[in-house]
């Protein structure tokens, strides 16, 4: 290294949570909590607005139509069976009132919520464990004086798991009306028989749904559990002994490629499949590139934490800069993978394709450009320059955008195929999001302190603290 | 200053004292004696960067990402005049059913001239700035200085304390010493 003529010391830092950025994680959860609770009282039979309290009406007395005479569902078959050439009037590809039908609208809209919030925590925390083996694959020098903060936010997808999987068992019959279709057991010739959902159950069905995504975290969890103790050990291993290291890799490895695969079945089947009949080839790389920036960007937001409490000490602008060029260029990557998605259903205008885009860009158009807004050009403008991704204050404004950007990314996937028209970013959604951010917040703190912050025995440590890039 | 940077041009250049080093960390050293001693360094020639040599030198921040910028405008601007100009004024097409006048499948034209003009210009606009470019003959102060050894060049004039530039350059380790009059080297 050029400044070998320069000794950096490294030394063992040990973190404490301290009271004020306890009370900030508690009291995050607390006014979420507080939020959520005036947002669900303030709900009119099922939702705080005017509108959409009319969409709810028509949508019942449409339901009540297709019951009575079933014509609906009687065309839908009919086309269905002959070979999917419909067009958008066909109901089986679009979304159909029925669809949106909840026994308890208002419970549906809580337990959403918390899908949204499980699931993108779940997403993010894994994605920050990809983050880790993805530095070990690499032979990535300049990360190995921040790896501590991705292994403690790893250490949350299990529980962002959880949260995600209590609203499925509780709520799935609401959120995925295939789900309730399943219930039906129907079979071919019989009135309401839907030919798509009969030829997907084989994948999607109650057993896949609940078992596959379990099987799946078990496995992830004993990957990352092996990746930090080996990171652990290695803190009290002879100085020069590359053993633990090469280990890591042999893992990295391993769980990069178990991950990249399976991460897109997690997204068919519990976001995708909200919208049963639709499918989209790409969805899984447009979940995992979500998960993955908003990953790096909370990464960021710890390590700039860390740093502005005096720890840290051998980080420098250059690893900030780096993290900072990260928020900036997987911010397009997540824009070219949502593009890419939107426009092959742009262009081709098949009408089981398009049904999704339908309703998000026909009733949901504000929230479908915000998106835009939110998580590309606010990062892509702001972040441009070098002098602003070296600055943590510009740093913290676009990763707190960037959060409640991929929040809304989420939240569109969901609400729509699951109420139909009408719903909006209220007072539950952003206290939903504050309580379970807070829990987060506090959880990570608290995994900070298990262990030394720095590696101070990886390979790469020195080099990382020699990190330059240069004028 | 040009848009060729005529700051790295050696004609026409009082005598030159040439370091030359096979070390890169005493390399460093050498130049942030020198800069420190408050010798003017007309420039050190390296095979590949090296880190922190800017930094010591003080060299300010290259304008590259500016030029990047502007070219990537450049383009957009262009692309987008070029759709528009075929595909709205000149000749319409019925594609699908699809619009015509600003629609999704602008993006990835603009985007492609984007990124192509970016990379082309700045390319161009670096070889340029750095001499590198057709017409321009290379001039080596060394012939392994494209290879394993490095020099650092101090342009003389009467203000210049030649022993002492020397002696800091011998103290920190340059194996060879010359200089270099109109292109002609002596080793001292």
């Amino acid at each position: 290294m050029g400044h070998g003529h320069h000794k950096i010391e490294i030394t063992q830092e040990q973190f404490t949570v301290p009271a004020k950025a306890k009370r900030f994680a508690i009291g995050l959860t607390v006014i979420g909590l507080i939020l959520a609770g005036i947002g669900i009282a303030t709900m009119d039979n099922g939702s705080s607005h005017g509108h959409s309290h009319e969409a709810t009406t028509v949508v019942k007395h449409d339901h009540a139509a297709t019951e009575n005479h079933g014509e609906a569902a009687e065309a839908g078959k009919h086309v269905a069976e002959t070979e999917h050439h419909g067009n958008v009037e066909n109901p089986n590809f679009g979304p159909r009132a029925e669809f949106y039908t909840q026994t308890k609208p208002w419970a549906t809209r809580i337990w959403s919520n918390i899908l949204i919030v499980g699931y993108l925590l779940f997403m993010v925390s894994l994605a920050a464990l990809f983050f880790v083996a993805v530095q070990y694959i690499a032979n990535a020098g300049w990360s190995a004086a921040i790896k501590r903060v991705p292994e403690a936010i790893s250490t949350f997808f299990p529980v962002g798991f959880a949260i995600a999987f209590i609203a499925i068992l509780v709520a799935k019959n609401d959120l995925y009306h295939w789900v309730h279709y399943e219930h039906l057991h129907l079979t071919k010739g019989q009135p309401g028989f839907d030919a798509i959902l009969d030829g997907k159950s084989w994948f999607l069905n109650s057993k896949m749904f609940l078992i596959f995504p379990v099987v799946l975290v078990a496995i992830w969890w004993l990957l990352g559990r092996k990746l930090r103790s080996l990171s652990v050990a290695e803190d009290s291993a002879q100085p020069g002994d590359v053993s633990f290291f090469k280990k890591s890799i042999r893992f990295s490895a391993g769980f990069s490629v178990i991950y990249g695969f399976t991460i897109a079945v997690v997204a068919w089947l519990w976001m995708m499949s909200i919208d049963a009949h639709w499918f989209s080839t790409i969805f899984g790389v447009y979940n995992f590139a979500t998960a993955w920036v908003t990953a790096l960007t909370i990464i960021c937001l710890f390590v700039l934490y860390l740093k502005s409490q005096g720890y840290l000490k051998i980080v420098t602008d250059e690893h900030i800069h780096d993290l900072g060029k990260f928020m900036f260029a997987f911010s397009i990557f997540w824009t070219y993978i949502w593009l890419s998605q939107y426009l092959l259903i742009w262009y081709a205008h098949i009408p089981e394709e398009m049904s999704y885009y339908q309703i998000r860009f026909e009733e949901y158009k504000f929230n479908f450009l915000l998106n835009v807004v939110l998580n590309f050009l606010c990062p892509f403008l702001i972040l441009m320059t070098r002098n602003s991704k070296r600055n943590p204050v510009v740093l913290t404004i676009v990763g707190c955008i960037l959060i409640f950007g991929h929040y809304h990314d989420v939240w569109l996937m969901v609400v729509p195929g699951v109420f139909g028209p009408g719903q909006q970013i209220g007072l539950l959604e952003i206290g939903t999001l504050l309580t379970f951010g807070g829990v987060f917040i506090f959880w990570v703190l608290n995994a900070l302190t298990k262990r030394g912050l720095i590696a101070v025995n990886h390979p790469y440590i020195e080099e990382s603290a020699h990190h330059d890039v240069g004028v | 200053m040009g848009i060729i940077d005529s700051n790295l041009s050696l004609r026409n250049r009082n005598k030159l004292l040439l370091g030359i080093w096979e070390d890169e960390d005493k390399l460093v050293e050498a130049t942030s004696e020198l800069v420190h001693a408050g010798v003017k360094i007309q420039d050190v020639y390296t095979p590949y960067p090296v880190h922190g040599l800017d930094r010591v030198m003080g060299i300010r921040r290259s304008w590259l990402s500016i030029v990047a910028f502007l070219c990537g405008a450049t383009g957009f601007s262009l692309a987008f005049w070029m759709i528009y100009y075929m595909y709205v004024q000149d000749w319409p097409l019925d594609v699908g059913n699809k619009p015509v006048r600003f629609s999704p499948s602008w993006v990835p034209v603009l985007f492609e001239a984007t990124v192509l003009c970016t990379a082309f210009g700045m390319g161009f606009f670096f070889f340029l700035r750095n001499r590198m470019i057709w017409g321009i003959k290379p001039e080596l102060l060394d012939e392994r200085q494209t290879d394993d050894r490095m020099v650092i060049a101090v342009e003389t004039d009467e203000s210049v304390d030649e022993k002492k530039v020397l002696k800091i350059m011998k103290d920190h380790g340059a194996v060879e010493l010359r200089e270099s009059n109109g292109g002609v080297q002596t080793t001292i």
